[in-house]
């Protein structure tokens, strides 16, 4: 049986996480979560398949098809990085080993942290990236807040930051200030923008309810 | 042919000052010759119409879209990636290194060795790949096989102190003395006058820059006469001269790029090692090589805060004042000198005496961080006054101000006082009821913020309307590009849009690498310079349009030119420019800018008296600084300074093997930052008290006092003086079990 992308896309997320959380170790578990259907993890078990050499991979980027030939253990932020033409950077590499949310893009419209995904299962999957959410011109109501509430430093934790919060505001499009810091836990900033980011997300919230 | 004598210029009258120069990130103070009169100044503070107000950065909408290119985002034609391979051992000999079987994976294009045959901590590099992946560079370093002579090491500061330790450098003692300062006998008399007497020592862990883009560079040589290095630096003038001498290219031939950059923090000036591994790759293969560091490489080399040890003494009178301080201070360095402000720090302390030393372990050199030296001196001084004001039963506030000569603290602290409420808070340390104690305490901090001569700026404006300001300086995130441009804006009487920057390449103006809260002091008035002689280039041009005003006397306001009750729009105004505009040039002025601040830090926290969990509530910090070239852009920086604290007092510290030899904490996982969750209430406190006409630095000054108020809140809160950086759970148990176990002295 295979589950429909609306069935996971369920407000659901005390029995997802239940059950998805058994078996999957660590700091992966939270990705994991979107990544896997119980479903999915069944058929995988049933029918494995090995991959070796170099593979093509065909990504649904922000909307666009996407060719890039890799090694199977690419992850989907390297992939993205360094294999397609022209670069989609706005990802970052900070951590590569999930602890701070840098390379955070959207799969499915939900939050993963893509330094651990591997490219070969991101296919068939729609990728946002935060150039997808908006562009200098015609940012989103994040994006556009961000800025406006000076919730940016050096920049570097920034598309991790707006990706995540623009994924929650859908999800929760009134949240309250706790709530915001619970959904960005997953995100690290040093140059300390915290405080200007959670007001960025509260104002884009109240912007966009309006 | 006989020379006519000509009519010289009367040489404008000089003077010379003394003023800070970085070199690595640390201050040096050098002298200079500047104009006694150099032209108009910035005008009263609140006079402004950019300046001193709040407007939104310029490269936001860049940097909250992901279009902004970073070092990291770099990717040439045909480019390698390289990885750098990292000896185990804190202490060691390569005897071998056997790259054959590395060498034969496909896709790895070069493997050279690192420059040091005698490592002596670990995590230095042994040997740098470069690969056409950097998944390849990552098995080629598990495919090269190295021999190893290892040798005794010491990582412990109170192991290496011991006569009998093994010896960090060879040539060297691991205890060096670097000086002393004051009278002892007259101390140790000083002391027999007081009425109470707190001894202690105080411990600082090691903490890191954590920059979130990692050091690294990608280094665009492909065998010609010429090569492009973009960084990720602080210096963009740091790098060029000796990448050119590693790719045997002239100076000039070697352009530096640094368009965005991810973070410094004092750690990022120089080619560094990881620079000049990625010339020699990309010499050998003439292809353009990037090398970043990986998160493991930032932690065990790419820079961290000195530790400290202090052993503090000091006496205080029963009305207050302090009377006599002994202090020894071993600066924490590993292989370097370390760094720490001298006690008695900002406060009177009577007679005072101090001995300094650095202390090596095998550790990898402290390198500048934020403040270089201050918050470690301040927590310890900080701690010790708490400490001598609860002895004698005095607020804490009303003790600062007994023994803080400059004024502007005393405002500023009963300032903080208000903003945090700290007429709730109990006198009692550990006096509140339940299991959840709120606490609350308060810390002084001071910096020099001055700048020096050595920003060359341009500023052009084309007959099209479009103005130009050019400069070869790097913005951190501090906000650079943006006052850049406003100070420019505010002169031309346009808005911040009608003017275009350039900044971040060695081919333009020369510009100070940002250390010690330079940028602004040295940049901004070269800025403001140019902008005032661009003005009256254009005023001149536009004069017979105005009925032939004096060039002062055309004023530049709301996007018109105007005289004479007479008016020009900028596109009329613009008109009448040469077919090539008009280019002014600017230089530093010392007027315009100034040296030394102040700032206070006050926090409450609430500490849980069952697990030792320590949670901030409210942090207030107040900080002078001249004028605010952005008041917006400013309060975050005063935020990032009392959230880095934050990390340092309660959360952040290195932690090291003693048999091992390593870091056993180099990731994120086990590091701990600050967070989401963690975040208290921060309220950034501009302090407008300040009159002077003039830019000073802030990154520095407010990273400074939050260490110690964070950790006096935790005494007031629980009772408990931890006197040892991270002030983390346990030690909070521990003391609460027994008091007297973490009186270290």
């Amino acid at each position: 049986m295979t589950k429909s992308r609306d069935a996971r896309d369920d407000h659901d997320p005390g029995r997802r996480r239940f059950l998805k959380g058994v078996g999957i170790a660590g700091a992966g578990a939270a990705i994991a979560d979107h990544l896997w259907t119980e479903a999915e993890a069944e058929e995988k078990e049933a029918t494995p398949e090995t991959l070796s050499g170099s593979v093509k991979v065909t990504l649904d980027v922000n909307g666009q098809k996407r060719d890039a030939q890799v090694e199977p253990r690419t992850t989907l932020l390297n992939t993205l990085r360094n294999h397609l033409e022209p670069a989609v950077t706005g990802p970052k590499l900070v951590c590569d080993v999930g602890t701070c949310g840098a390379c955070t893009v959207l799969l499915d419209g939900k939050p993963v942290y893509s330094c651990l995904v591997l490219a070969v299962d991101a296919t068939n999957k729609k990728i946002t990236t935060v150039e997808g959410l908006g562009t200098p011109e015609k940012p989103n109501a994040v994006q556009a807040a961000f800025v406006e509430h000076d919730a940016l430093m050096c920049g570097f934790c920034t598309p991790g930051f707006v990706t995540t919060i623009s994924a929650y505001l859908k999800k929760n499009p009134n949240p309250s200030l706790a709530e915001v810091k619970e959904a960005c836990k997953g995100n690290f900033c040093r140059c300390g923008t915290y405080p200007r980011v959670f007001e960025a997300a509260l104002a884009a919230a109240k912007g966009s309810n309006a | 042919m006989q020379q006519q004598p000509q009519a010289q210029p009367t040489p404008k009258p000089k003077k010379k000052i003394r003023v800070p120069k970085v070199v690595n990130g640390v201050e040096q103070m050098v002298e200079v010759e500047v104009d006694e009169d150099a032209g108009p100044g910035w005008g009263p503070n609140d006079k402004h119409t950019l300046l001193n107000h709040r407007y939104t950065r310029v490269d936001g909408p860049l940097k909250a879209t992901g279009v902004a290119r970073y070092t990291y985002d770099q990717r040439l034609p045909g480019m390698l990636y390289a990885r750098v391979l990292r000896c185990p051992h804190a202490h060691a000999r390569v005897t071998k290194l056997d790259t054959d079987a590395a060498l034969k994976i496909p896709g790895v294009k070069a493997i050279i060795p690192a420059p040091l045959t005698e490592v002596r901590f670990a995590g230095a590099p042994i040997a740098a790949v470069a690969a056409t992946t950097p998944e390849i560079a990552g098995d080629a370093l598990r495919a090269i096989k190295v021999t190893y002579e290892v040798l005794p090491h010491v990582v412990h500061a109170h192991h290496a102190i011991r006569p009998e330790a093994p010896k960090v450098v060879a040539e060297e003692n691991n205890l060096q003395e670097k000086g002393k300062n004051g009278d002892p006998q007259k101390a140790d008399a000083a002391f027999s006058t007081a009425d109470a007497v707190v001894e202690g020592e105080y411990i600082t862990a090691r903490v890191h820059h954590t920059c979130l883009e990692t050091h690294g560079m990608v280094v665009d040589y492909r065998g010609g006469d010429t090569a492009t290095i973009y960084a990720s630096t602080q210096g963009t003038f740091t790098i060029h001269e000796d990448a050119a001498k590693e790719l045997g290219l002239t100076t000039s031939a070697v352009t530096t790029t640094v368009e965005h950059m991810g973070g410094g923090f004092g750690s990022k000036f120089g080619l560094g090692l990881e620079g000049m591994l990625a010339c020699r790759l990309s010499k050998q293969t003439k292809t353009p090589v990037k090398l970043m560091l990986t998160r493991y490489d930032e932690f065990v080399m790419a820079g961290n805060r000195s530790g400290s040890w202090q052993k503090l003494k000091a006496g205080v009178k029963n009305d207050g004042k302090i009377v006599a301080l002994q202090a020894r201070q071993y600066r924490l360095g590993g292989l370097g000198g370390g760094s720490q402000a001298g006690q008695p720090y900002i406060y009177s302390m009577g007679d005072t005496y101090r001995e300094v030393y650095a202390l090596h372990t095998n550790e990898d050199s402290s390198i500048a961080m934020r403040a270089p030296g201050h918050p470690q001196a301040s927590f310890a001084v900080e701690s010790l006054v708490d400490e001598l004001a609860w002895k004698i039963k005095m607020d804490p506030v009303e003790f600062r101000i007994k023994n803080l000569r400059d004024e502007v603290y005393h405002r500023q602290l009963r300032r903080g006082a208000q903003e945090i409420g700290w007429s709730k808070r109990n006198p009692v340390a550990g006096g509140n009821a339940g299991p959840l104690k709120r606490g609350m305490g308060c810390a002084v901090g001071t910096w020099g913020g001055g700048g020096n001569n050595q920003c060359k700026v341009d500023v052009t404006i084309s007959r099209d309307g479009s103005v130009l300001v050019a400069v070869g300086t790097q913005d951190l995130g501090t906000g650079t590009r943006t006052y850049t441009r406003a100070i420019v804006a505010e002169e031309l009487g346009l808005t911040v849009k009608d003017v275009q920057e350039r900044i971040g390449n060695s081919k333009l103006g020369n510009a100070n690498p940002s250390g010690g809260s330079t940028t602004a002091p040295s940049l901004s008035p070269s800025v403001k310079d140019a902008a005032i002689k661009a003005r009256m280039l254009m005023a001149e041009r536009v004069a017979p349009l105005l009925g032939n005003p004096k060039p002062e006397e055309v004023v530049f306001a709301g996007g018109k030119v105007s005289a004479k009750g007479q008016s020009l729009s900028w596109q009329q105004a613009v008109a009448a420019l040469p077919a090539g505009g008009i280019t002014s040039h600017g230089e530093w002025r010392a007027d315009l800018q100034a040296r030394g601040i102040h700032g206070v830090c006050f926090a409450e926290v609430e500490v849980d008296v069952e697990t030792g969990h320590v949670k901030p509530i409210k942090m207030v910090h107040i900080q002078d600084g001249g004028l605010p070239l952005n008041r917006l852009t400013m309060e975050s920086q005063i935020n990032g300074g009392m959230i880095q604290s934050l990390g340092m007092a309660l959360w952040e510290g290195r932690v090291m093997d003693e048999h091992l030899g390593m870091q056993l904490n180099p990731g994120f996982g086990d590091y701990k930052l600050p967070g989401c969750l963690e975040m208290p209430e921060l309220v950034p406190i501009i302090d407008d008290d300040d009159k002077r006409e003039a830019v000073i630095g802030i990154a520095e000054g407010c990273i400074i006092p939050a260490v110690g108020a964070l950790v006096n809140a935790v005494f007031n809160a629980t009772g408990v003086r931890v006197r040892e950086t991270p002030v983390t759970p346990d030690k909070i148990l521990m003391g609460l079990m027994n008091p007297n176990l973490l009186s270290r002295g």
